[in-house]
């Protein structure tokens, strides 16, 4: 028997499953790896403790699942997020900690560019959106603002290229994960001109460019050993956990969309064009050549209901938050559809598309006397999810929709899938207990070993039995609601950025 | 309540706790100038608020405590009124000798009933805080009470009560003090925290018991808890901490591979070497050799 290993490389977690050939999965491990925050708007990972933990769960899950079985590793492929910037010096030696893509330091950078005519420029032509998430900001930052560090590295990376090369010793980065730095050109997949002279960068200063197929070497010998893995083992580069968590939910062609909510959220479509939006509010991703992931991030997702849960949950046993969760959304429940007219602004954190304002923040709105605490529950998850509708909302300017999956922890919860089938007024497929980005990255691995003719046949394999249907009731009531959701917004520009300016002067960290 | 102030050497009702170097309750019904200095002193001292609002310097910043207040202080800090101004207000407080063990470690000295691994835990928690004023803790007043009324009142095995009223002080204290850096409600928070703390520390040779008492939990509680959001046992994620500073260091070429050893935490430069090819595959010499051909 053969198995498929995915690695997928989160910013909280490293999962590694192992899938038999069919796609059945054989087991599966995680273990998580902390962000630090060592200054305001700083999100950054230490990349040794990466791989060291990626190294433990990987040799646990094979130790466990796969050596006792005797079962043989055809491949290892990988995914991981996107947009992390690792500067190495010329030994390849780390030169500080990977920033990821939540760090904000680069927000001069995105904005400068973001009103330049060659801004727009490289847009278009790397597809990824003007923002300080964006390696391109990022690595002009620590040009502007580090300039030892700057000239001390030798190469910036991204955190899966550094990992790799641990593995086998080869400097690369996927054309996928390559679009998310905003260094791609997307059209070419060639290195950007004008976005390498924005960054002060040369190609030879980025890893070298492969397909999400190619093979990414051998395992030295220590790790054959170490992890009982033989020389012929395929290390497969692999793509992000963005286009992996549309590919793993079977979405290719017109008519779908894929919705995923973790802490973060998207919403993506996958097709042959890339999205040409003069508003500049999409990415467009590649995954393959002439196959783009496109859509809107939100930063908003699960993370804000955590949030909320920690502040006003009950929690009966130390750090229960499961079942305080579970608790609030049984509240939330007994609250007719529409929360009896209150509003949430779930913007916490900032937001992405579609407004790209870092300086958004959070509000409830139409509060009367009437008003309980469980309104505010349904209130919070509703604001969620009217955030990933006007992301949907969008897309559907370009693109038809017809049908929807769903994917992700906060997402995929019964109660909120269904409130996104009857927003959307669509149904909602997904698969519980599933998870799509390692499924994806197995779809990958395995369409590279031959076992599906195409990226294509691969997606069209996929079954996601459950289905949410919309009720046309609730859909108009949400309808009415988004419509003052979404004029809220707009009309709270000016006082967004005033309150923000407010809360830099006078609160202290 | 009356005033009252009992001295090590001076007072009677101390001769047997030699540990207790000065106890009092305070009452303050005029502003005092001169009368509170900054002082530093080679004992512990605990100050429990009862009426009134005091400005208070603890090692070099301003803190206001209220009544219910708790501020404990450690031994060498700078503790006092900035001007030396002693507000209106009343306060107990209690001054004891802790033992010191090297590196400037305290704990509770021979006298107490904890067993030797929570004395040093015990010890630890109390050096690693850093906010010296525990909000809302009037259990240390009542227990401070208490010990008043035992040393005044001399009944039958007081000896024993009072020593023992001292730990539940220092119990509750380094228990008040968890929980409010933990309320219990953020377990990622939380464990950020702990992550900070051992990576401040990692030299230390940390026990569960230790990780567990710093996060407020106990140890089987804990144990599930990090399992399950970590993947690691927390003796496993401590190793892989330990580990992933050590590959930082190893391809730093100048640091001797005990240095290396020693400095995250391993025992010897042979645990060391152990733990580290049981998980990489290497030895770290051999991972060092092999970074520096590489490049």
């Amino acid at each position: 028997m053969q198995s498929i290993i995915t690695i997928e490389l989160g910013t909280n977690a490293v999962r590694v499953f192992a899938f038999d050939l069919d796609g059945k999965v054989i087991g599966s491990l995680k273990a998580y790896c902390p962000t630090f925050h060592p200054g305001p708007e700083r999100s950054e990972q230490d990349p040794e403790q990466i791989f060291i933990t990626m190294l433990y769960v990987l040799k646990n899950l094979l130790n466990e699942k796969i050596h006792p079985k005797k079962i043989k590793v055809a491949s290892i492929c990988f995914s991981s997020s996107m947009h992390s910037v690792l500067t190495v010096d010329k030994s390849g030696n780390p030169l500080g900690n990977a920033v990821i893509w939540a760090d904000n330091r680069a927000l001069k950078e995105a904005r400068a560019l973001k009103k330049s005519v060659v801004g727009e420029q490289i847009y278009h032509a790397t597809g990824t959106p003007l923002h300080p998430m964006s390696p391109l900001a990022k690595i002009a930052w620590i040009k502007n603002n580090d300039s030892n560090r700057f000239h001390e590295t030798a190469k910036f990376l991204s955190i899966k290229s550094y990992i790799i090369q641990q593995l086998t010793g080869e400097c690369l980065i996927d054309y996928s994960l390559a679009s998310a730095t905003g260094l791609l050109n997307i059209h070419t997949i060639q290195w950007e001109a004008q976005a390498l002279e924005f960054a002060g960068i040369t190609p030879e200063m980025l890893p070298e460019l492969t397909p999400v197929f190619a093979s990414a070497g051998t395992l030295k010998k220590a790790y054959q050993i170490s992890l009982g893995l033989s020389a012929d083992t395929k290390i497969i580069v692999g793509s992000s956990d963005g286009c992996m968590a549309i590919l793993g939910d079977g979405v290719k062609g017109e008519g779908r969309a894929t919705i995923t909510i973790e802490d973060s959220g998207a919403v993506r479509v996958m097709g042959g064009k890339v999205l040409r939006d003069e508003r500049r509010r999409f990415f467009n991703y590649l995954l393959t050549e002439n196959c783009y992931v496109s859509g809107g991030p939100t930063n908003n997702g699960g993370v804000i209901f955590e949030w909320f849960a920690g502040q006003f949950g009950d929690i009966k046993n130390p750090f229960d938050t499961d079942q305080s969760m579970q608790g609030l959304i049984d509240e939330a429940s007994r609250v007719p559809t529409g929360a009896d007219g209150l509003l949430f602004l779930p913007y916490l954190l900032g937001e992405r598309a579609p407004v790209w304002n870092a300086n958004a923040r959070g509000a409830y709105f139409g509060l009367n006397i009437k008003h309980e605490r469980k309104h505010f529950i349904r209130a919070t998850i509703e604001g969620i999810l009217y955030e990933i509708y006007s992301i949907g909302k969008i897309l559907e300017e370009h693109r038809n929709i017809e049908s929807l999956s769903i994917n992700g922890s906060f997402g995929t919860i019964p109660f909120c899938t269904q409130i996104i089938a009857d927003m959307f007024n669509k149904p909602v497929r997904l698969r519980p207990d599933f998870h799509s980005v390692s499924f994806g990255t197995f779809l990958l691995s395995a369409t590279e070993m031959g076992i599906y003719a195409s990226i294509d046949d691969a997606a069209a394999t996929v079954e996601l039995p459950d289905q949410y249907r919309p009720r046309e009731q609730h859909y108009n009531v949400y309808a009415d609601y988004f419509k003052v959701f979404e004029k809220l917004t707009a009309s709270l520009a000016d006082e967004f950025e005033a309150i923000a300016q407010l809360q830099h002067q006078y609160v202290t960290t | 309540m009356n005033q009252f102030i009992l001295q090590q050497g001076i007072s009677e009702e101390l001769r047997f706790f030699p540990h207790i170097i000065e106890m009092g309750l305070k009452k303050n019904i005029s502003i005092q100038l001169g009368s509170f200095p900054l002082t530093s002193t080679s004992g512990i001292r605990i100050f429990y608020i009862t009426e009134g609002k005091f400005e208070w310097c603890i090692n070099r910043q301003r803190y206001t405590l209220y009544p219910g207040d708790v501020t404990v202080i450690l031994p060498g800090y700078c503790f006092g009124s900035e001007d030396g101004v002693l507000e209106i207000g009343a306060f107990s407080w209690i001054h004891l000798d802790m033992q010191k063990l090297d590196k400037g470690k305290i704990v509770p000295g021979k006298w107490s009933g904890l067993s030797e691994n929570e004395r040093v835990v015990v010890g630890n928690i109390l050096d690693m805080n850093t906010s010296p004023v525990l909000l809302r803790f009037s259990e240390a007043g009542r227990i401070l009470k208490n010990i008043q009324t035992e040393l005044y009142s001399q009944e039958i095995g007081y000896h024993a009560t009072v020593n023992y009223l001292v730990d539940m002080l220092l119990i509750q204290i380094t228990r008040h003090l968890t929980r409010q850096n933990n309320p219990g409600r953020d377990f990622p928070k939380t464990f950020m925290n702990l992550e900070q703390a051992l990576r401040q520390n990692l030299s230390h040779q940390w026990t569960v018991e230790e990780m567990a008492a710093l996060v407020g939990l106990g140890t089987t509680l804990f144990n599930e808890k990090v399992k399950n959001y970590s993947g690691f046992s927390p003796i496993n994620y401590l190793i892989n901490i330990r580990i992933s500073e050590a590959i930082k260091l190893l391809k730093r070429p100048g640091i001797s591979l005990t240095d290396i050893a020693l400095e995250t935490g391993f025992y010897s430069s042979q645990h060391f070497s152990t733990t580290f090819k049981k998980l990489t595959g290497y030895t770290p010499s051999d991972f060092r050799k092999n970074n520096l051909k590489e490049n």
